[in-house]
Parts: structure tokens; sequence; C-alpha cells
């Protein structure tokens, strides 16, 4: 069955090269095969002219014999040997000379095999062939035997025709078919071409036309997958150009703060701290933009192994009240015991720890994060709900997308708007998915995990 | 620290940045540390292979030749201890250094008392490999004890096994052995985990976590293991204090 699974798809061009090859080879063979034997037997035949112009000697031959006999006879070969080189003689049905002179042994010879005006000549034959004309009124009286000039003997062109017919047709047809492979194969290249030195030119939204990727063959597919390399690249560099507008104004917060102080701070303990303090921010800054960065780009999976979750929401919890300074009971694990799901340590905690963190920042005083879930077939979907404000219907989204922050969002509180989207990143790329959805008692953000 | 090396532990720094270097040089010099500073990775790896070091601290990205060529070149005949600071701080970076057998990997900028405590990590695990297995300590007789069990790898209390994994046992005998004592992150990484530490590696506290858990399932509360928080985990008995 391997064999057959190897098979080109229906709409492949392999289906479209075959056919249109075996049909070109089968043309070619049946136009020499059988313009070939057209050829030849043309050529085999004396042509009409030549048969009028023996037939119209043959009526002088006879003419002669008619009204003086003999002698007639001799006179009219003798005004025949003037105009024709070959041997010429007229005879009787006893294959005996009408003229004077009889015929030698090797000329009655050659009259045993006489030829007809419309039997084929061979070009085969050695020197030239003996042809008998009747006379045409009376075709039992004698015959002319003449020897084929050589300006009669058909296939004169051959050498020509066999050039024409072997040669440049068959030349031409190839042509031809050539052009067709190239609007076949190498225009669509072409647009590629043009649609790959756009790119050169930076110009990243050009698009393939609608005809080069709507076709079904392989060319249609590489079409395809250009447009989505296309797609993909722009949307690179916008996230990039994005992600550098976003940190560098990120960074001016806490530096033109430094400036602040630089130039107006007199105590150097309270320098020092504030120092500590705005390059703590810028660190975790650029540790968080990398982190991000990294999660985005690398493809290579990233090594699994089965997490059992109680433990987990343990050490964050542990983290998290360390952190906050909530007791323990405000973060409560609803889930049952054994439950184990398949993923990536460092980068499932992290994400937890980002979406709790933010939980935490915007609960209300006294307000509990809870972590519950429950089984769905292959998965573990969990979520984390918290008893804050909720965002507007419209942010749920776009919560996610690096270095957005709500107009809720106390200003200096540490973030950066790049927790969620770690998260988000990191909970994809093992395989899960993470959203989030407005409760009504507060916002509930949503985990879809491999189970064990 | 060692106590086969009589007087200072020796450390090579190989950094380009003469403020940082400085830095560096004068600060673990006031740490008790013995420093040589070298500006250029063709001299630093002479340096590393002619006098024996007990840590090599080294820049990836070096002027001559660059960190990690340094350290393959260096694995050849040299098992000491090597550091590998670096500004590029990405995971790759991080992956390459370990697979060509750095023994920390250090993201620029750091606290000088990160780089000691990792110092310190290295150079106590070294110190441990090198000396014979301690009589364990004797524990005072409760009712309640841990029986280790080096065999089965495991742990129990009153006949009932917790059921540990190879690394939560080499983790717990590893806390046991040095009870009441804080270990530090960066130790307890070198000692059981044999690598490294990095800032979001979960894989200790999901250990501890997971010790935790099974104690408490074999009922076994006299000592537990506890965050101290900046510092590390230490096995302890008493609820208040540290």
């Amino acid at each position: 069955m391997k064999g057959f699974e190897r098979l080109p798809g229906r709409h492949s061009l392999f289906w479209k090269l075959a056919c249109l090859l075996i049909a070109f080879c089968l043309l070619m063979i049946w136009l020499s095969w059988s313009w070939g034997r057209y050829m030849e037997q043309q050529s085999a035949y004396l042509s009409d002219k030549s048969r009028e112009i023996l037939t119209g000697y043959a009526a002088g031959a006879e003419l002669a014999w008619s009204t003086q006999g003999s002698a007639g006879v001799d006179a009219w070969l003798r005004r025949m040997a003037e105009r024709e080189s070959t041997w010429v003689g007229v005879i009787g049905n006893d294959l005996q000379s009408l003229g004077s002179t009889p015929l030698s042994d090797k000329e009655s010879q050659r009259l045993t095999f006489l030829r007809g005006l419309d039997w084929p000549v061979s070009r085969h034959v050695i020197g030239l062939p003996w042809m008998k004309v009747p006379f045409p009124v009376d075709p039992g009286a004698g015959s002319l035997v003449i020897e084929l000039p050589q300006r009669f003997m058909p296939g004169r062109y051959q050498l020509f025709w066999r050039v024409v017919t072997n040669g440049v047709i068959p030349g031409l047809f190839t042509l031809l078919l050539c052009i067709g492979l190239y609007r076949l194969l190498i225009m669509p290249l072409n647009q590629l071409r043009e649609q790959a030195n756009a790119w050169r030119a930076d110009q990243l939204n050009t698009r393939m036309s609608r005809d080069a990727t709507s076709r079904q063959d392989e060319l249609g597919e590489l079409g395809r997958a250009f447009d989505h390399m296309s797609e993909r690249l722009q949307g690179t560099v916008r996230l990039q150009q994005q992600l550098l507008r976003d940190m560098s104004h990120e960074l001016r917060t806490p530096l033109s703060r430094l400036r602040v102080a630089c130039d107006s701070e007199q105590d150097p303990a309270k320098l020092r701290e504030r120092l500590g303090r705005e390059i703590d921010a810028m660190q975790r800054l650029v540790e968080d933009s990398l982190q991000l960065a990294w999660l985005d780009s690398e493809t290579t999976p990233l090594p699994q192994e089965d997490i059992q979750l109680h433990a987990l929401w343990d050490i964050l919890r542990e983290n998290a009240c360390f952190e906050s300074g909530w007791p323990a009971s405000r973060l409560p694990c609803l889930l049952p015991a054994d439950s184990w799901v398949r993923g990536n340590l460092n980068a499932l905690a992290q994400a937890l720890e980002n979406i709790l963190r933010n939980a935490v920042r915007h609960s209300p005083q006294g307000g509990c994060v809870q972590l519950d879930g429950c089984r769905e077939g292959d998965y573990w979907h969990i979520w984390l709900q918290d008893q804050g404000a909720g965002i507007a219907e419209d942010d749920l989204e776009r919560i996610f997308a690096p270095f957005t922050r709500l107009d809720g969002s106390r200003p200096g509180d540490g973030g950066f708007g790049l927790g969620l989207s770690i998260a988000r990143n990191a909970v994809q790329r093992q395989g899960g998915r993470l959203w989030a959805e407005n409760t009504g008692q507060g916002l509930r953000v949503h985990l879809h995990l491999l189970a064990r | 620290m060692t106590p086969a090396a009589v007087g200072l532990p020796s450390i090579l720094t190989i950094e380009d940045d003469p403020v940082l270097g400085a830095y560096v040089h004068e600060q673990l010099g006031r740490s008790g540390f013995q420093v040589t500073w070298c500006q250029n990775g063709q001299q630093g790896l002479q340096l590393a292979r002619a006098q024996a070091f007990d840590l090599v601290l080294m820049d990836i990205l070096l002027p001559g030749l660059d960190g990690l060529s340094i350290l393959t070149h260096l694995r050849q005949s040299h098992a000491m201890p090597v550091i590998l600071m670096s500004a590029l701080g990405a995971e790759a970076d991080r992956i390459s250094g370990f697979r060509l057998g750095a023994d920390d990997y250090l993201p620029k900028p750091f606290s000088m008392v990160e780089l000691c405590v990792r110092i310190e990590a290295i150079l106590r695990r070294v110190a441990l490999d090198r000396r014979p297995e301690p009589p364990r300590a004797s524990v005072p007789e409760h009712a309640r004890v841990l029986h280790f069990d080096d065999e089965r790898c495991d742990v129990s209390c009153q006949d009932q096994w917790a059921g540990l994994t190879r690394s939560e046992y080499r983790l717990l005998e590893t806390l046991h052995r040095n009870a009441e004592e804080v270990l530090s992150k960066a130790f307890l990484y070198q000692q059981v985990l044999q690598r490294g530490y990095a800032p979001h590696d979960r894989s200790l506290d999901m250990h501890v976590s997971q010790i935790r858990r099974k104690l408490k399932a074999i009922g076994y509360i006299e000592r537990e293991v506890r965050t101290v928080w900046g510092k590390g985990y230490v096995l302890s008995g008493h609820d208040e204090g540290l």
C-alpha cells in the first residue's frame, strides 16, 4: 500500500506532464510512420507529367509505325535519340523490334522485365528502369520501350522531403511542446521570482495573483506557501517594530526617573536605593522581552514531562503568598488530587505564575483566587478565577498582546504588560490553549492542557 | 572552603570589560578568594592550562578567543569547574554552554551576592566530591524517625515507604545530612541535579513540593523542608526562626 500512498495527487502536475508527453510521443511516432509511408508511396510512382510525355512518345511511335512501318519507326527512333539520351525501342507483341535493326541479346534480356507506367518504380533498382508503354490507340500492335530518363525518375526531391518529414516537422512540433511546457511550468515560477524580488525590495505587502494561488497542482501549493510565508514575514516585521517601539518607551520611563533622581537627589543612600529599584525594573523588562522573543522564535518542541498540578500550585502559592502577603487559604486549589498534565514544567510554571500574579494584583481587599478544572477527554481544562472587576469584553483578547496595559491598571505597579503574552506563548509552545472570560464575579483565565 | 587546598581558593577571571573586571576582581578578593584577572581569551586559556585554579569564571564574548572555544579546549585536558557569564542571556547560549561542560551560567547583569553564592555552591560540591562520605550524623531517637535506604532510594517512617524518586531522594538526603543548615538553591542544583541554576528553572522547587507531599502522606511531621526566602531550603524541625 505504501507504493500507492506515494502516488501523486489527483491534481498533481505529474498527470498533466505524463499525458502531454505520452500524447506527444504517440503523435510523433504516428506522424513519422504514416507520413513516411505516404511519401515513400508517392515517390515510387511516375508523376502525371512524365506519364503524359511517355504516352505522347508512344503515340508518336504508333503513328510512325502505322503510317510508314519499319522505316518510319527507324526515322522516329533517330529523332528520339536526339531528344533522349537513354535507350529507346519500339517492339511488337512478339517482343521483336519493329524497327529495321534487330535487338541485341542483352536488350532482349532486358525486355523480359518491363514496367508499366502505373507500376511503382523501386528506388532500390540498379541503374534506370525500363518502361513499356503500349501504343495508345491500338495496344495490341506494339509498345514503346524506353529506359526511363533520369529526369522522369520519381523521388528526385526525396532527400528534401525526408528532411522535412523527419527533421523539420518534428522539430516544429517539439518547439510547440516546449512553448506549452514553458507556459505551464515556468510562467508561474516567474511570478514567484517577481514576488521574491518584491521582498528583496522590502515590499512585504505584495501577494501572488489569484490564478497563481488558486491552481490545484504543486505550483499552486508553492504559490500559497509563498503567500503564507510573506504574511508571516510581514507579521514578524510588524511585531518586531511594535516591540522595539514599546520597549524603548518602557525603558524611557525608568531612565527618565533615573535622570530626575540623578539631578535632584542629594542623599546618597536614597539615591542608591532608587538606583537599585530602577535597575531591577529595567532588568526585568529586558528579561521578560527576551523570554517572549525566545518563546516566539524557538520552534524546537520543549521537553515534556508529567506534572502534578497540586504540587505545582503549592510552589506558586508559596511564592505568591510571600510576594503579596496573602494567607495560603485565599489561594485554594479545588482540583482532584490526582490531576496530572503533560507539559514543560518551567514554561507551565511561568505561565501559571504570571496569570496568578495578574489575578492577585487585580483582586479586591480580602478577595481570593482559586484554581479549578475538569477533565475533558485527553485534556485537562483548568481555570483560575479571581474576584476582581473583570475587563471589557473587547479587551479579552487584547490582554494577551505584548505591552498591553489596560486603563485600570496602575502605572508603576511593576507590570509591563508582558506577563500574559509570555503565559500564552508558553502554553501554546506545549500544545495547550489559553484564553480569558468574564464570569460576572471576576475574570476567569482558562487553560487547556494535555493530560498525562 | 576546600580542605584539600591550603589557603584561599584560587579563581581565574577572564573578562575583557575593564570596569566589570576590576570590580569583580576587587569584590572577590574581598570575599576571600585569590583572584587572577586576565582580559584576553588566548592568554586566559594558557593561564588556565598552566596553573591549577579552583574555578574559572569567564565571559563568553572575549577578544582573542571566545569563552565557548576556551571551554572546549579546556575540557579536553582539565576538569576544573567553569562558570560562564554573558550579557547575551539567550536560552540557546545557556544550553550550549552546559553542553560544552560549563558548571554554571550567570546572565549579566548579576549582583556580587549572586556570584558569590554560585561560586561557593560549586566549590562546596567539589569539596564534597573529593571528601570521603562522612558517617551520617546520628539523629536523636524519636518515635517517628526517617530511615534512609540507599538501595531503594527511598525513605520510610514507621514501615511506610514514601515512594520518592531518585532525585527527590538525593535532595532529601543532602538536606538531611546538612540538617538545620540553609542550603542555597545554587548548591542544591549543583549537588542534586548536577547543573547550574536559572531563574525560571522550577525543577528543584517541584522536587521539594513533592517531598513535602510525600512526607506528609506517610505522616512524618517532625521535620519539614522549609523555604528560606532569597537563600534556599533547609530541613528543619523548628516552626519558628529562620
